[in-house]
């Protein structure tokens, strides 16, 4: 069963997750909508009831103009490895201020726990217990990194 | 060289539990051969067709006697008791047992070494000049700002997971001893004034598609280094392809937007970052330089007489000294490149032994420092000119005197066929048997300098684009043919070889070499190396040569 970290705990997931074109009449609370369907109700939905979901290619400019009316941004990872997430994330934080839940969801190895974190992400959607576990202690297990990252704006250098 | 600090050790220390973990958990089951290989090649383990190979970290190339001392070591105990000098400045060591790769981390951590990003589709070891900081032709000694990214691209949160690997270079010197022109990023680095400054040249590289990179922008000042790097990364990270493993690398996408508009969405995104906390302190920039001022050098005179005398009693110390010194900064040192091209030995394997006995020479006649060049040679950067007749006579006995530097037999050759799954063409033999055919000192040195670089697929681990004679493995039906190129240049003024036709089978290889050489030495007018001779005639000549004699 997929587990959820948030704030570097498990917790259960309270949010639903609906694929493109699949919208809910009515819209229930915490549901996560593809962001091309959120935006032509954004008006009926704001307040906080939906959150969308963007594939990690989706330009930052797409969603960034909104962050203010979503309490939930997910990003999709297609492979661990593909790393446009990150940036994507790291852009709603810093350029775009973000401040609600950025979770991760998808292809998530647990040892990518550790970049999520520092590039904003306060969420990550596991396979399973055992790998949200593994998640939570990966990404303490560097004390300190060199460059600034979305946790920690200022770099080593300037610590040192 | 860079000294560590308390952070710098914790954080290769984490790093080696970090990636101790990650294999526990592999071998238990936890993580698959995919997921496990993405984790294992951020730290250097890569496994070949033979066996596994773990490459080690020597940032830009500097290394101190006591770090090669353990890789001497670690060598005999891990591996056969051979390490391998790469064209990046880094050490290979095979057959490393996965199951024992923490412990060699381990034993790397305790020299203050690493095997991070040697590997994987992330920023690799950075590199420069192999003689920076005492070149006689340097304008700044790179390896401060070389250490400076070093840091920041290590574990970056963002770009850690790139659509391929991705190489810097930096060069301060006149010569560009670096290739920057190759690399996905080339940094040149230089003085305005009192001022350091930065041009950037992006999109170079080899491989598949050769390119040479595209300068998008001049005279960035010191303090703006890291901010924009990573605006050039952000673009890279959202934009590159990731569909196709061939067509993921910067060039393709500074090529598909043009550079132009590669240059304006990097400035897009810096105007976002500079000035940000990222900027470089003084205080930062001052305490990495800090580690890199020159040694105190006790006062020598230049040995001219002394030096004169002894190349005129022995040719091949003659031989040496005029192909493997360089000129130093400070009078009466020189910089002695140790050559690892001796015929019948794989280019860049070193023994244990040899390894050993290089770190005491660093110690006895220098600071206790070397270096490792791309061309995989061993670089000694503080010899005393009157040691160098004795040092020379230890490095003969120990096979490391090959007088080859920069000649037709310094040959540049990957692995190739005997070791590598890619391959189209063994390549080692081919070096071997060029060697062997063209054995003869005077000759090599008539020749004059000749980059001879062989790559046994289009991966071009070898180089073989920028070598003035550049050999390729091709596939023809199964068998294994090659194909010649003349022109490729990796310096200043970088230029790709062009193919001179029909590839040839291995029998024929040095025979065809001999026609190439035949044909320069007829042409050439008076000291004209062999790259300006084909510039300016051309590879006409040359083809007509080869393949009229061939039907
Ligand atoms: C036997 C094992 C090896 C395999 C399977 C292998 C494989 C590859 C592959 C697939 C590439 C792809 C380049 C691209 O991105 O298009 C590459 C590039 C490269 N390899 Fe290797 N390689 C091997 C050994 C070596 C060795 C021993 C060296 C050093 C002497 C080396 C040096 C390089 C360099 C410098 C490049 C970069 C060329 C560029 O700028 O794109 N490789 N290798
Ligand atoms: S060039 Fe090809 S054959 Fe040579 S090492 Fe690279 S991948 Fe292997």
């Amino acid at each position: 069963m997929p587990a959820l970290v948030k704030g570097l705990r498990v917790v259960p997931d309270e949010w639903t997750l609906v694929g493109s074109g699949d919208v809910p009449d009515p819209v229930p609370e915490r549901t996560i909508l593809a962001l091309e369907d959120w935006l032509p109700q954004r008006a009926a939905l704001s307040g906080g009831r939906a959150g969308v979901w963007v594939e990690g290619d989706a330009e930052a400019e797409a969603v960034g103009p909104h962050v203010a009316d979503l309490p939930l941004i997910a990003v999709h990872f297609p492979a661990f490895a593909d790393g446009r997430g990150l940036s994507l994330g790291a852009l709603l934080r810093t350029r775009y201020g973000f401040q609600g839940e950025l979770r991760a969801y998808g292809d998530i190895l647990p040892d990518l726990a550790q970049y999520l974190h520092r590039s904003g992400f306060d969420a990550f959607l596991l396979a399973d217990r055992r790998s949200a576990e593994v998640a939570i202690a990966s990404v303490g297990s560097i004390t300190d990194h060199y460059q600034a990252s979305v946790r920690q704006p200022v770099p080593a250098f300037r610590r040192r | 060289m860079y000294r560590y600090d308390e952070f710098d050790q914790r954080f290769i220390d984490e790093r080696v539990a970090q990636y101790r973990e990650q294999t526990e958990r592999y071998l238990a089951g936890e993580l698959t051969d995919d997921q496990f290989l993405q984790l294992r090649l951020r730290n250097g383990l890569y496994i070949q067709r033979l066996a596994p190979m773990l490459r080690i970290a020597v940032p830009y190339g500097t290394l101190s006697s006591e770090q090669l001392r353990a890789l001497a070591d670690i060598s005999r105990r891990y591996d056969k008791g051979y390490g391998h000098l790469t064209t990046r400045q880094n050490v290979q060591i095979n057959w490393p047992a996965l199951e024992v790769v923490p412990d060699i981390l381990g034993d790397l951590a305790r020299v203050r070494m690493h095997c991070i990003q040697t590997s994987g589709s992330c920023i690799r070891n950075v590199t420069t000049d192999q003689f920076a900081g005492v070149a006689a032709d340097e304008r700044v000694d790179a390896r401060p700002y070389c250490e400076i990214v070093r840091q920041w691209s290590t574990q970056h949160p963002e770009f850690d997971w790139l659509p391929r690997k991705f190489k810097i270079a930096f060069n301060g010197a006149a010569a560009d001893r670096a290739a920057i022109h190759v690399h996905d990023i080339g940094i040149r680095v230089d003085r305005a004034g009192d001022d350091i400054v930065f041009d950037f040249l992006v999109g170079g590289g080899l491989g598949r598609t050769p390119a040479i990179g595209s300068v998008i922008r001049t005279e960035l000042p010191e303090r703006h280094l890291l901010t924009y790097l990573e605006a050039i990364m952000r673009v890279y990270n959202r934009y590159g392809r990731r569909d196709n493993k061939y067509k993921a690398r910067i060039k393709i996408l500074v090529r598909a937007m043009t550079p132009e508009v590669f240059r304006d969405r990097v400035d897009a995104e810096w105007e976002h970052l500079k000035d940000g906390p990222s900027t470089l302190t003084r205080e930062e920039i001052d305490r990495v330089l800090r580690c890199f001022e020159p040694p105190a050098y006790p006062r020598r005179e230049d040995q001219t007489a002394l030096l004169a005398e002894r190349r005129l009693a022995s040719p091949g110390f003659n031989a040496w000294v005029r192909n493997n010194v360089a000129p130093h900064k400070v009078p009466g040192y020189a910089v002695v490149t140790l050559s690892t091209k001796l015929t019948g030995v794989p280019p860049g394997d070193v023994s244990d032994v040899q390894m050993d006995a290089v770190a005491d020479w660093a110690d006895r006649y220098g600071f206790g420092e070397l270096r490792i060049g791309h061309e995989q040679n061993f670089v000694l950067p503080d010899v005393p000119q009157e040691h160098l007749f004795e040092l020379w006579e230890h490095a003969d006995a120990h096979g490391l005197a090959s007088a080859n530097l920069g000649l037709l037999t310094d040959i540049v050759c990957c692995p190739g066929g005997d070791y590598c799954s890619l391959a189209n063409a063994k390549s080692i033999p081919v070096a071997e048997a060029i060697q062997r055919e063209f054995d003869d000192y005077d000759y090599l040195h008539d020749l004059g300098p000749i980059d001879l670089n062989i790559s046994g697929c289009m991966n071009a681990c070898g180089h073989h684009h920028v070598g003035h004679i550049g050999i390729l493995g091709v596939d023809k039906k199964g068998a294994e043919f090659y194909q010649i190129a003349l022109g490729g240049h990796a310096g200043d003024d970088a230029s790709l070889g062009k193919i001179l036709g029909p590839s040839f089978s291995r029998d024929e290889v040095t025979g065809v070499i001999g026609k190439i050489l035949d044909v320069y030495v007829d042409k050439r007018v008076e000291e004209e190396p062999f790259l300006h001779c084909v510039r300016r005639i051309g590879i006409a000549p040359f083809k007509e040569r080869v393949y009229a004699s061939a039907g």
